[in-house]
């Protein structure tokens, strides 16, 4: 599995994220290889998912983006800008064109503050008021995120359920009319019947304003269903990026056959998830050489374990880090 | 889990669960509104009196009609040495027939004065300082830590005394010392809660705004910290108090009149006139309490609520007559929680029944009462006043009356728990090997060795490689997937007829899910055994499950076999989740159906279908009569008005062919 080869790019690009390094210093001879080389693109008014386990980065791709983890190295550019070599004051001008709504609603609004001012804090943080934006555009954003009503601002966020916390997150971000949207498990937290809703008005969204998005989540049924394209990450590696119906009907990657084996009550026309995968992820103190992959991967060859595999078209749109991929 | 086992850990779950229980009472029962907060009590509120009149006291001191506290009675002859509290002196007089009532009164506003001004000059010092370090972190924290600690370690008297000797007795001296001294208590608390706030993502998510530090400290983190910081200030300001009686003791007093003062004038006299210190070091003792008891009522009146303060366990009402045969029968069910806020009706009428080898899943949202359901099985609720009616009978044994030891025994070696998180289901402390064998020891007279064969052959079961060295180790060395195999092991130790298992995979990744749902399915199977598979994702139901019943409002709505359930939903609820569930096989960013509206309340259920309010079929009828259970082959369900084929596309999994703002215009709306 690599991460390593800029194959998958675009020209028209909105982000792009290229060569992301990622380490946290353990102690004085250990490092965590969190993300190890991550190269990807988000076109205009797309969604890019990203899927992974646990341990895999795709969180710290997210942070990372957004600066929230400063990168060991690699470029994150937004419209041609390279955020990670911006000064403290640039940077802060640029997250106003990049929101990021995380995964617990509840906890990430601040219990003491009202809704109405939570949404307009979004505004405030740029020095700007209310009377900057076009008349009732709070009003628009709240009913846009089917928050209507007067007294609704007036609440505080542990009056709501976590779907309407999520959908007041979601208003806060927009408030400064961002270009991307980077979701991290935006509706894991939720009941199904609420994780539809959040669903369907992230799509409304989308559409009225122009959002590109980044939408990472472990969950493949809810990956399926929001992006245009898919990118499957693995212990800090990329495996396989490819359009949304192309990955998930010829996966090539030993990994995501794994991983979309691995889907409960799947129809997919795969082996069962034993057969193409074993054992447990290694640490990522001390990742494998060559392909991250090979020590749980039933076609494993010596070559895997001494030259590390690039991103390969294997279709078209869809690259393949894998130096067997399956036809 | 085997009985010992199967009680700690359902009693671990039940600490947990007692803020989860109530998380689903505020989740259904008063979503839209906020739950009252606890009571404040007689006792704060008197104490809060006592603050009251102190403050009127040092106020208007002048103004009362008192005589002057330095009057001398021998001279004046108005109060005798020492005379006795009465009518003349309601405190008595000292050894030179000061009038005590007087003097206390007069040491009202230095106390207060002090107390005062010490815990907002140091309370907002050491406020900014621990927000400044716990949020900034860095090279400011480690010098502000370490300042902190030095002065906690300092010995404060020797800094008073110096500071006395060099700038004499005054109030301002004191204040400012004690200003001083107080900061770091402080500052060591604001830092510790800033610390664990900053961890949480709505500081993330202002930074992620492009929210300046500044605006970071003030606006997000200050305003969290005040509640806890305001708490801490009013025993601060105690601590205060106290402070002074101490110097004052020591004859290390201001130069005026104060509470500390008249306590160590008096103890000369103490054996032969008592109450010229008692009296003032009564009214000392009284402010002290009052204000620590202020500061733990606000502390509490904000801090998380349990569900109930005692435990108690009751059943009512007959058990129905016995059928005998299956491995598990429960017969109108129905489980009661006795909550401040009312009586919360988590499991209503439900029933149904295992045999050997039958696997049945329990599907439902947050607040639906499946988990309750499994508790009511077993007896579990940890801290809770709860009363359950009807009949649970495993292995032909009634469950609901049976005595405590033996309730043990049938816990221990016919049922067996899985428990949602093995991460925090494992004692950390001990090895595997003593957790598995203990189960098998504390039910089964068999040896050690034996005991010890059988767990070989156990982790073999749950395929775990090299066992014999797994079995040395302690939890933290295996990963989360071995770590459930180990709790599957707990759970078969004592080869139980029925397998409870909450959300098993919940807390796992999707091929470790895999891995693990396939061996729990595979050894239910091979041992014959009955088992309840309760969660929230109906992907593993369909996947693995033969039998599904939907729980709703803490009933069950409809069951039947994973094929007619998911092919052809009758009840409007079942129809609904099923479309909500983004799965494969349909179209990329296809439109969900979602259901408009909260979950019902278990408090007060209303009289109709629990369903009926959020259901676009409903009627009348349905908001005021319970539906009768309806037996279909494979299956029953409960409603009025059941989905019925082709005409019934509103509900039904339809949504890949209907145009989606069809269904948003019905199915979007306010919430």
């Amino acid at each position: 599995m690599a991460g390593t080869g800029r194959a998958a790019l675009h020209d028209d690009a909105v982000l792009r994220v290229v060569d992301l390094v990622v380490e946290y210093p353990l102690d004085r001879k250990n490092v965590v290889h969190a993300v190890s080389g991550v190269t990807f693109d988000i076109q205009k008014g797309t969604t890019l998912g990203i899927v992974g386990e646990s341990g895999c980065g795709k969180t710290t791709v997210g942070r990372a983006i957004m600066q929230l983890e400063r990168p060991t190295s690699g470029s994150v550019e937004l419209d041609g800008a390279d955020v990670t070599q911006m000064t403290r004051r640039e940077l802060r001008a640029a997250r106003r064109s990049m929101q990021m709504i995380f995964q617990d609603p509840v906890s990430s609004l601040n219990p003491s503050r009202r809704v109405k001012d939570l949404v307009r804090e979004g505004l405030e943080v740029w020095g700007l008021s209310e009377a900057d934006m076009p008349p009732g555009r709070i009003d628009d954003l709240m009913a846009s995120v089917g928050l209507g009503g007067p007294a609704v601002g007036e609440r505080r966020p542990h009056e709501f359920s976590g779907g309407q916390c999520q959908r007041i997150r979601i208003a806060r971000a927009l408030v400064t009319d961002p270009e991307v949207l980077i979701l991290d498990e935006p509706a894991s937290a939720l009941d199904v019947s609420v994780q539809a809703q959040i669903l369907n008005l992230l799509e409304d969204l989308k559409e009225e304003f122009g959002l590109t998005m980044l939408f990472i989540s472990h969950d493949l049924a809810v990956v399926r269903n929001v992006s245009d394209r898919v990118m499957v990450m693995y212990l800090g590696k990329v495996c396989e990026i490819a359009p949304n119906s192309s990955l998930f009907d010829q996966p090539t990657h030993p990994y995501t056959r794994a991983l979309l084996a691995s889907i409960p009550g799947h129809q997919l026309d795969l082996p069962p998830a034993a057969e193409l995968i074993s054992g447990e992820i290694p640490s990522p103190i001390d990742p494998p050489s060559g392909c991250r992959f090979r020590t749980r991967c039933p076609h494993a060859t010596e070559r895997c374990a001494a030259e590390e595999p690039t991103l390969v078209e294997t279709s078209p749109g869809h690259f393949t880090a894998c130096h067997y991929p399956h036809h | 889990m085997a009985p010992v086992d199967a009680t700690a850990v359902l009693n671990d779950v039940g600490e947990r669960a007692a803020v989860s229980p109530s998380a689903d009472i505020a989740s259904t029962g008063a979503s839209q509104s906020t739950p009252p907060p606890r009571a404040l009590g007689v006792t704060f509120w008197l104490a809060a009196g006592w603050i009251a009149v102190l403050l009127f006291v040092a106020v208007f001191a002048d103004l009362l009609p008192v005589r002057d506290p330095d009057a001398l009675g021998i001279r004046t002859r108005e109060v005798e040495k020492f005379e006795r509290p009465g009518w003349n002196a309601p405190f008595g007089g000292d050894g030179v027939g000061h009038d005590q009532f007087a003097r206390v009164i007069a040491g009202t506003r230095p106390a207060l004065i002090i107390g005062i001004s010490v815990t907002l000059i140091g309370g907002l010092i050491g406020m900014a300082v621990g927000l400044a370090s716990g949020y900034l972190r860095g090279k400011l924290d480690a010098v502000s830590a370490l300042l902190i600690d030095m002065a906690l370690a300092f010995p404060g008297l020797v800094l008073v005394i110096a500071v006395r000797a060099a700038f004499g007795n005054s109030i301002y001296v004191f204040v400012a010392l004690f200003s001083v001294a107080s900061v770091p208590a402080y500052a060591r608390i604001v830092r510790g809660a800033t610390l664990s706030l900053s961890e949480r993502a709505f500081v993330d998510v202002a930074q992620a705004m492009g929210a300046s530090k500044l605006r970071i400290l003030w606006r997000e983190l200050a305003p969290n910290i005040a509640v806890p910081a305001l708490a801490f200030a009013f025993i601060g300001f105690a601590l205060v108090i106290v402070a002074e009686g101490g110097l004052a003791f020591v004859g290390l007093s201001l130069d005026q009149i104060t509470w500390g003062q008249l306590i160590a004038d008096g103890t000369g006299e103490i054996n032969e006139h008592p109450h010229v210190s008692l009296i003032p070091a009564t009214v000392m003792f009284l402010t002290i309490l009052s204000f620590n008891l202020v500061g733990d009522g606000i502390r509490s009146h904000f801090a998380p609520r349990e569900v109930a303060t005692r435990r108690r366990f009751r059943t009512e009402g007959p058990p129905s007559p016995s059928s005998g045969g299956s491995t598990l029968r429960v017969d109108q069910l129905r489980t009661t929680l006795h909550t401040q806020s009312g009586d919360v009706r988590v499991v209503d009428d439900v029933s149904f029944e295992l045999d050997a080898g039958d696997c049945l899943a329990i599907v439902g949202e947050s607040g639906s009462g499946k988990t309750m359901m499994l508790r009511s099985i077993v007896g579990a609720f940890a801290l809770a006043d709860v009363t359950r009616s009807g009949t649970v009978e495993v292995e032909g044994t009634d469950m609901l009356r049976i005595a405590p030891d033996e309730l043990r025994s049938v816990l221990g070696s016919h049922i067996g728990m899985v428990p949602q998180n093995p991460l925090t289901a494992l004692n950390p402390v001990r090895r595997i090997e003593t957790q598995i064998i203990e189960p098998m020891r504390a039910h089964r007279s068999i040896s050690k060795s034996q005991a010890r064969a059988e767990a070989l052959e156990l982790m073999q079961h749950v395929g775990i490689p090299d066992p014999e060295r797994r079995l040395r180790d302690y939890p933290h060395q295996l990963s989360g997937g071995m770590r459930q195999r180990i709790t599957i092991a707990i759970a078969l130790a004592n080869q139980p007829k029925l397998l409870l298992a909450d959300e098993p995979t919940t807390a796992l990744d999707v091929t470790v899910q895999d891995q693990i749902l396939r061996l729990l399915l595979g050894l239910q199977r091979d041992l014959e055994m009955a088992m309840i598979l309760v969660t929230h994702d109906l992907a593993v139901v369909r996947g693995f499950a033969d039998r599904v019943a939907i729980a709703y409002g803490g009933q069950l709505v409809e069951s039947g076999t994973i094929e007619r359930i998911f092919n052809d939903p009758k009840h409007r609820y079942t129809a609904a989740l099923l479309s909500s569930v983004p799965d494969l096989e349909l179209e990329p960013h296809s439109r969900l159906v979602t259901i408009e509206g909260q979950p019902p309340p278990l408090i007060d259920p209303s009289p109709g279908c629990r369903f009926a309010p959020r259901c676009p079929a409903a009627t009348d009828l349905c908001h005021t009569t319970e539906p009768e259970r309806t037996d279909d082959e494979d299956r029953w369900f409960r409603c009025h008005f059941p989905v019925t084929g082709d005409a019934e596309i509103e509900t039904a999994g339809s949504r890949s062919t209907r145009p989606a703002d069809a269904i948003r215009a019905e199915t979007q709306g306010v919430n």
